[in-house]
């Protein structure tokens, strides 16, 4: 494994996130398999059978796999989450991210590496020291701040606490991300509104909604500034990324497993390159508002620090949606390569393409590739534009399979 | 005749049909996904025939399930 004194975790909802997380330079990826983990409704599952595909692409480069099984379990959940482990523990998956004790102990049975999820909410140290004879490193809750984080690790650090492996328990913090209005997912609004629980993964979102305060009384409504009262923007500490690395935290964590490649690759390159420029003692704010006009251009509700530096009320959205400064547009799909003149195949099936476009190919062997288009040919001659139905080639240095998908990007006008 | 028709593959599993509905469903212990009892299988999606009377409980269930994958026709 890669030698680096703080790790990046990145969010894996698809092979090509994966290869998207590979190209920016993740130390680890989680993922989750099948229904058992808290995005079950929004990211495309993987199955059970994926896991063996996903531990050799990440043994190739050299990245750690880790499984996540977080959601409430059921009674008729056992059978399926015990074959699930046993496959996890077959690949060679490096580690569970968990909650839930039936998974705990399973793990503990099979001798799988254990993460305890930010779902159980770890907020002091007794609670490290209790999940410490179970796992070597817990997630904290993302609404502690940076002092209470370092005092945690400080007496990780001073009362010696181990987990199995014999080594201090790590911590494991958020950094970027969608963020909950409730603590770290302790929220039961999508339950009760639509029966759609976000502890089973299958969270409606209905927070993110505009929203109106009506008096019941007298039937008059409350004019507020803002209508999204109950959607917090997303988290992001690039700015404070020093300080988030001085508390002695070991793995910083990205969410958005539903969320496309170009997030995965630009967000988790941008934390990589953070996090080195820190260790190279050459982190500066011109960098960090580099990187954050960067993240920027992928989805994103907005950003705030979090709760980190000890803000007492959020900060919310003032739009639904995202707030991306840049869009993609469906063009078309790969077709073929010609490896030797580095020469790229696409079939366009919708919109326009222009000389000059900036191009975005995602696919589960590229990841995601971001180009602008110096010279377009359409049906083999040069061309300026090319439409629906024309073959394009143009110079590209990844190679195309016909299960990649061309973009153009755009600037997104937002209202 | 009315039919439920039940999109498996896409089932987390939560067990709200079964609560509100166990004599159409079950939780399968193999897989943690609700499964349609009696119901004919076509290329992964689960159909029964069912009478008039039990309509109404059964557009319940599909107003209840939280993926929207409980259709009755």
């Amino acid at each position: 494994m890669k030698q680096r004194t703080v790790e990046i975790l990145a969010p894996v909802g698809s092979f090509e996130s994966l290869q998207a997380a590979f190209n920016a330079g993740a130390d680890s990826v989680y993922f989750g398999v099948e229904q058992l983990n808290m995005r079950s409704r929004s990211a495309n599952a993987f199955a059970v059978t994926d896991m063996k595909r996903i531990v050799a692409a990440c043994r190739k480069h050299q990245c750690k796999a880790y499984l996540t099984l977080n959601t409430v379990m059921y009674e008729h959940d056992m059978q399926l989450l015990r074959s699930i482990l046993k496959e996890a523990k077959k690949q060679g998956v490096d580690a569970v991210i968990a909650a839930d004790f039936s998974v705990i102990e399973y793990c503990r049975q099979l001798q799988i590496p254990l993460h305890i999820s930010t779902q159980a909410n770890i907020s002091n140290i007794e609670s490290v020291q209790f999940f410490s004879r179970f796992a070597d490193v817990v997630v904290l809750a993302r609404e502690l701040t940076l002092k209470q984080v370092a005092n945690i690790i400080g007496e990780i650090k001073r009362k010696k606490i181990k987990g199995p492996s014999g080594e201090l328990v790590k911590v494991e913090l958020f950094v970027h991300g969608a963020l909950c209005m409730a603590v770290s997912g302790k929220c039961y609004i999508s339950l009760h509104q639509q029966n759609a629980s976000a502890n089973r993964g299958a969270c409606v979102q209905n927070c993110r909604r505009s929203y109106i305060v009506k008096d019941t009384e007298s039937g008059e409504e409350l004019k507020i500034d803002n209508e999204y009262i109950m959607s917090p923007k997303d988290l992001c500490t690039i700015d404070i990324l020093d300080q988030v690395i001085s508390t002695g935290v070991s793995v910083l964590k990205i969410e958005g497993r539903p969320k496309g490649p170009e997030y995965v690759q630009t967000v988790t390159r941008c934390y990589r390159e953070a996090a080195d420029a820190v260790a190279l003692g050459n982190f500066t704010q011109e960098k960090a508002a580099a990187w954050k006009a960067e993240m920027e251009k992928v989805y994103n509700r907005g950003f705030w620090e979090g709760y980190y530096l000890g803000r007492k009320t959020g900060e919310w959205v003032t739009q639904p949606g995202s707030a991306a400064t840049e869009k993609k547009i469906y063009i078309g799909k790969g077709s073929r390569y010609y490896p030797r003149k580095k020469v790229g195949e696409f079939l366009v099936e919708s919109g326009t393409l222009q000389v000059g476009d900036t191009l975005l190919v995602t696919g589960p062997a590229c990841g995601m590739v971001k180009e602008q288009v110096e010279k377009l040919y359409v049906n083999g001659e040069e061309a300026e534009k090319a439409v629906k139905g024309d073959k394009i080639t143009f110079l590209f240095a990844t190679r195309v399979t016909p299960n990649d998908k061309l973009y153009k990007v755009v600037n997104a006008v937002h209202a | 005749m009315p039919k439920i028709i039940h999109y498996r593959s896409k089932c987390i599993g939560c067990g709200v049909c079964y609560e509100q509905q166990p004599e159409c469903w079950r939780m399968s212990k193999k897989d943690g996904k609700a499964t349609l009892l009696r119901s004919v299988n076509k290329k992964g999606v689960f159909m029964i025939e069912i009478t008039g009377a039990a309509m109404l409980k059964s557009s319940d269930v599909a107003k209840a399930c939280p993926v929207n994958i409980i259709k009755i026709v």
